[in-house]
């Protein structure tokens, strides 16, 4: 994912979406704040690797996917980590 | 039409039930702690030494996991020179966030890119501290 242009639209929302998850995950407990951040960077990372960049449906459905979740982990009274993790195990793989 | 009705059926198969469980009164800790130090610093209004922004902005960056202490100069790029990708340069650019207690913006994180407009940026903002 490193970039050797200006950032491009698309980049730039994945890059805020990130950000926002590593804000929200320092609200909350110093446990759950780690492991949040261990699943977030692993599952922006896996798909940074797995995915082509030129296949912007299915980027644009992650980044709709992600900001849900993000949405949902900013309210106190919900542990989004366990929605995190079931997301990602029941993720598609290789879905280009 | 096929994609929209294939696009469907991923949907369903996705969507998860959210578990809702209690706070823990520390999580608000956190937020509270940022909004009382900007709102302390931002009467002063003062502006930090820049030597002194520099020096721990480098210890910031060369505390950093993936970072090889030894490549980080006053010249360094996050990721010409330091080969770091532009998700580890949104980390390292929060860790200067907690470092100097104040946030940036996402329009003006997306232009730390180096160690130079790192220091940069934060001698020229007031609510550093």
């Amino acid at each position: 994912m490193a970039s050797r242009s200006k950032l491009s639209g698309i980049q730039r929302q994945v890059l805020a979406l990130y950000r926002g998850f590593l804000r929200t995950a320092r609200l909350k407990s110093p446990e759950e704040r780690h492991r949040i951040e261990s699943v977030v960077s692993a599952e922006f990372r896996e798909n940074a690797r797995n995915i082509d960049r030129k296949n912007f449906v299915y980027i644009e459905y992650l980044l709709r996917r992600g900001k849900k979740q993000l949405e949902q982990l900013k309210d106190p009274d919900i542990t989004g980590l366990s929605t995190l993790e079931i997301n990602k195990v029941y993720k598609p793989l290789n879905l280009k | 039409m096929a994609m929209a009705a294939a696009r469907r059926a991923l949907l369903s198969h996705l969507r998860v039930p959210v578990l809702a469980r209690p706070a823990a009164a520390a999580g608000s800790v956190p937020a509270a702690r940022l909004l009382s130090s900007a709102t302390e610093e931002g009467s002063k209004g003062s502006f930090l030494d820049k030597g002194e922004v520099a020096d721990r902005i480098v210890s910031v960056v060369k505390n950093f996991q993936k970072v090889e202490p030894s490549k980080v100069t006053p010249n360094a790029h996050f990721q010409k020179d330091l080969g770091l990708d532009s998700l580890d340069t949104v980390e390292i650019v929060m860790a200067f966030e907690e470092e100097f207690g104040f946030e940036i913006p996402d329009n003006e994180a997306e232009k730390i890119d180096s160690i130079k407009t790192a220091v940069d940026f934060v001698a020229s903002h007031p609510q550093a501290k």
